[in-house]
Order: structure tokens, then sequence, then C-alpha cells
């Protein structure tokens, strides 16, 4: 008789995590809430992935791929867990999709329900969504997916563009106190994308510190050497209109220890990564913990960082914090293993 | 709007301005600089002379200038401007900073970087302080080389200021001259020379001796320093090189003292 494990989203973490254990000779059932399997990557499409500038399919088109050919995972799309019991060491969960509600039995569960983009509509001094040609880095990232790299105000291409870095990330004001890890990364490979594709183009980075954290400061390197992308020091408090169609960005360089509104053809804002809604949600009816950040608490953030403070839930990938998603194809494996193990264990 | 001056003629009755913003009410908090007046202004036919036509000129940077940036790119001293990322390390190593705040070779770099133009030219006096001593460009961590920035520093300066760095830099010609004949004469610089020439330029000669220096000269004579000084050799082929020098000089002259109509 082989184990019946629960992994419930299919973002990069629940993909592979449902991969290891199929391959393990696990009953899978995965419990998807879109109509698609790749997550926020296949959601917004992105389409190069840093440090490598892979195309994204390779990695997540893989894994969707693995995941919709092993006999042995059962993906519910659509659907959602309404309903979870503690069964002994086991777990009742009654599956919502559109077909209607299924309740089946577990060893274990993996959470992998991932992360939500920070909507920057919620801090009023972007503009965000007040004028077209401020955007975010998931818009950027559709823009160039869909090689439709252009001022959404008036279709041209524009000459010069800034990127703003921590939106919603290490700003009291808007409730998120964290670093959310990967928006330098995200917002310097797209910077040389840019450059690549469009050299007319000037690209600025405004920035209070930049965290291309490890090997991803080459990127970083790359961005000022190769490129000429210039950074400037200093967050920006206001975008207001501007004259001949622009818009401007007020801030202080504070290296020069002087104020500035300098107008741009286009606004990046580099959105941070939140819990979301489904944070709490999955904690309140899985019974586990959350964090003071809005994201689900593991057991011990040093020693396994993997599980949860409920024995046999286990979590994996952004659901724990922001992420890379390569950290969070490695946490869906490691999920696996230790969800793998209990399962054997209580059987 | 049309803005005409009448600076040239003048309508009877205007009452002339003594000072710059005098009516400004916290004038204290304005730089001179960033004052404009006319003597008598016309806008749109409205004469607005006297205390109508003070402006004040914002003190907010209001764009970037990456032509000036793509000029520096271009020289051989400047070429590395990309790589700053302001770390401070230049300033941190630099000699001079600590004798001349205002000499901050990071901050310049990133004027430069910016185009930021009106705030080089507020170090017009300071900017070429840079003594060369490379310790920057051994520590930079991004190998942008700042002393060789420096000089494209300079370089800017002389081209876009020339009527300041005029007026605003004294040469002081004694100097110039002991450094000049050092450099043609030897080829290198002789710091025991231009030690003992500035002291002398100074009146100080009596320290010359003073008992600082006798101690260094006995310790030099000792171990033998002192003796490599005196040997100081010339580059190899060092005549060729100082004809070179000498005939670029006398052509420069020629070009600046017929620019001035001599």
């Amino acid at each position: 008789m082989s184990e019946n494990i629960l992994v419930i989203g299919g973002g990069p973490a629940g993909l592979n995590a449902a991969v290891m254990l199929s391959e393990l000779g696990v009953n899978v059932t995965l419990v998807e809430r879109d109509s698609f399997l790749g997550g926020n990557p296949k959601k917004f499409k992105y389409k190069f992935l840093f440090p490598d500038m892979q195309p994204a399919d390779n990695v997540i088109g893989e894994l969707i791929k693995k995941t919709e050919s092993a006999d042995n995972i059962k993906v519910y799309y659509s659907s959602e867990v309404s309903d979870f019991k503690e069964n002994g060491k086991k777990f009742d969960a009654v599956i919502k999709s559109t077909s209607g509600s299924e309740t089946k039995t577990f060893d274990s569960v993996i959470v992998a329900t991932g992360f939500e983009h920070f909507d920057p509509a919620r801090d009023a001094k972007y503009s965000y969504q007040l004028f077209d040609d401020v955007i975010d880095i998931k818009d950027l990232e559709r823009m160039m997916g869909e090689n439709n790299f252009v001022r959404p105000s008036n279709g041209k291409p524009p000459k010069k563009v800034a990127f703003i870095l921590c939106v919603g990330s290490r700003d009291r004001h808007v409730g998120n106190q964290y670093c959310s890890r990967v928006c330098c990364t995200v917002s310097v490979k797209q910077a040389i994308e840019m450059r690549e594709h469009f050299p007319d183009c000037e690209a600025y980075i405004f920035y209070m510190d930049i965290r291309t954290y490890g090997f991803f400061e080459d990127l970083y390197w790359k961005a000022m050497e190769e490129h000429d992308v210039q950074i400037v020091k200093g967050r920006i408090a206001e975008i207001t209109s501007g004259p001949d169609n622009t818009v401007v960005c007020k801030g202080e360089d504070t290296l020069l220890r002087g104020p500035f509104e300098i107008p741009f053809d286009m606004v990046v804002l580099a959105s941070g990564m939140e819990g979301g809604s489904q944070s709490p949600e999955i904690s309140s009816k899985l019974g586990i913990e959350l964090d003071e950040h809005g994201f689900l608490k593991p057991e011990n953030v040093t020693l396994s960082p993997f599980k949860s403070n409920k024995p046999g839930v286990f979590l994996a990938g952004a659901c724990t914090g922001p992420k890379a998603i390569s950290d969070s194809i490695t946490e869906g494996a490691a999920a696996a293993m230790n969800a793998y193990t209990y399962a054997v264990k209580n059987r | 709007m049309a803005i005409e001056n009448h600076n040239t003629g003048n309508s009877g009755g205007v009452r002339p301005v003594v000072e710059k913003g005098e009516h400004i009410i916290a004038r204290h908090l304005i730089e001179d600089d960033n004052i404009k007046e006319e003597k008598n202004l016309v806008i749109d036919g409205v004469d607005v002379s006297g205390r109508w036509n003070t402006f004040i000129i914002s003190r907010v940077d209001s764009d970037f200038d990456r032509s000036f940036f793509e000029e520096i790119k271009k020289t051989v001293v400047g070429s590395r401007i990309n790589r700053c990322w302001q770390c401070g390390m230049c300033t941190a190593s630099c000699t001079v900073t600590p004798l001349y705040r205002r000499f901050n070779p990071r901050a310049f770099i990133y004027m430069m970087q910016l185009g930021n133009l009106k705030e080089l030219k507020k170090y017009i006096d300071v900017a070429w302080r840079c003594v060369g001593c490379y310790k920057c460009s051994q520590r930079c961590p991004k190998q942008v080389n700042p002393a060789e920035m420096m000089e494209a520093l300079a370089l800017v300066i002389k081209k876009y200021f020339p009527e300041e760095v005029k007026t605003k830099l004294k040469l002081d010609e004694e100097v110039k001259k002991i450094y000049e004949d050092m450099i043609i004469g030897h080829g290198r610089l002789d710091l025991a020379k231009l030690h003992t020439s500035a002291m002398q330029k100074s009146g100080k000669t009596k320290e010359l001796l003073g008992k600082i220096e006798r101690d260094a000269i006995f310790k030099m004579a000792k171990d033998g320093r002192a003796f490599s000084i005196l040997r100081l050799g010339k580059p190899h082929n060092w005549s060729r090189s100082k004809e070179a020098i000498e005939n670029y000089l006398h052509k420069l002259n020629t070009i600046e003292n017929g620019e001035a109509g001599v």
C-alpha cells in the first residue's frame, strides 16, 4: 500500500514536492486554486529568470510537464481545502472544486501556498494606477514576456526609465518591515534586459541598499559595467505628472544631500512579496502558526525551516517568506523528503 | 511668456537695486547664486521692475544629464566612470580630504555620473587638489581608478567653466616653475627638493635645518638613502621625451598667447 500525501499549491515549490513524491511511488493529491499550474511565475508570465537569464519555461514548464505526465499525481484545479481535521496521526481533508467536494485521508501534508506581489496602489505616494506610465516589476515582466515594451500611455518606446526599489518592503508605513530579497536582483535583471534590447533607453535605479545577495551580485556589476545602468541613492517620496507627458520622481539624493524632481518616461516599481490572503486562511484552516509578517511560521527557522508547528504538516517555498525560485524548488524537495518520512513512520 | 530685458536703458523713476535680493525676508537662507534679479524687467508687456523682479532659482535638481557621462566615458582617464557605486573607499583613503574636506573624489565622480554641473561648479577651487598618490586607485573595490578620474574632472572643469577657472584658480607661478623645471630637467619629482623649495618660498629657511630635519638627514646618510637621492638619475632616453614636452609646451604657449591676442 502506498502513502497518500496532500500538496497544497502548484507553484515551483509545490510542483517539485509533488514530482519528488511521485518518483518515490507516493499517491499525490495536488490542490491548486487557479485553473492552471505554475503559480506566480506562470500567472504573471515571467520570461527570463535570474541569475543566468534562462527562459522561465525551462524551469516552470519542465515541472508542469513532469507533474502532468505522472500517473500517481492527481491535480485538482480551481480548488481549495475547505475542511481539515486530524485523524490520529493522519489527516482528513475536504477538497472543494468545481466538480464538487471530496473527502480524503492523507498521511502527511505539504503547504506550498506561496506569496502575492505587493499591490503598489496601496501606497499612494507611488501613484500606481493613477498614471499609466507607472508600472511595477510584474507588469514589466509581462510586457517583456509579450515583447511589448512600450509606454502604456502612448504606445511609444520610452527613452528614460526609473526603477524604484523597496516598494512595499522595508517600510513600516505600509506594514512590511522585511526585505523581499529578490526585487533588487529582478530589477537589475530587467534593467539589463531593457538596455540590451533598447540601448537608447537610459536606466536609473533609485535605491536605499542594493541587496543582490550572493552570486546575484554579478548581475548588479554587469548592469553597471556593461550596460551603464546608473544607480542613484535615495528613496522616492512622491510621483507626480510632469511636462511632455512625463512622470516626475521626487526624492532626496542622499549622497549629495540635495532634493531632486526628475522627469521620466516610465517608472518601474520593484514591489515586494507578501504572504497574501491565503496565508492566514490556510493557517486557521490547518491550525498552523502565522508569523508577525503575515507568512507561515516554521517550527525552527534554522534547523527545520520546512516544518510547521503541527507534526505531519510541512511548509515549502515562499509561504514562509520571500524567496527566489531556486530556493522554493529546493524547499519543495526538502519538504517532500520530510513528508515521506513522516508518512512511512506512521504507516 | 515674453521676457524683455531693459538693463541697458534706464526708464526714469525706477528705484535702483541696492543689494541682491534685499526684499527677501529670510535672505540669509538663500545662496547668492540662486537669486536672479534684473534692474528693469518687462514680462508680457507688464513692467515688473523693482521688488517684483526678484526670482529665487530652485535648489531642486530637475534632470540628469547623461550626455556628460558619455563624454567622460570616452576619455582614457574617465573610461571606468560607469563602474563607480559610491562606496566612498576613495575618499576614505584620500590624502587630501583630511586637509580639504570639500575635496571629495567620491562625490565628484557621482556629480560627473549624473551630469550635475551645477553642483560641480561649486568645487572649482578644490577640484584640482588631487596630489596623485593613487591610494584611492589601489583600494577601489571596483577598479574605477579614481585618481585618474580626477584628471577627467580637471579636463571637464577646464572645458565647461573656463572663465571660473581663470578667476577662481590662482596658480602660484613660482611653484609651477619649480615643478616644471624638475619634471622637464629630471623626468621625475624630487620630493626633497620640492620640500626645500616650498620652505624657502614661505620664508621658513630656519626650520629647514631644525631638529627633525637634522635627525632625518643623519638617518638617511647612515642608511645610504641620502646618497641615492643625490645620484637621482633620469629615465631612459629622457632627452627625447624632454624635447617632446618642451615642444608641446611651446606650442601650447603660442596658442594661448594667440587666443589672448598677444
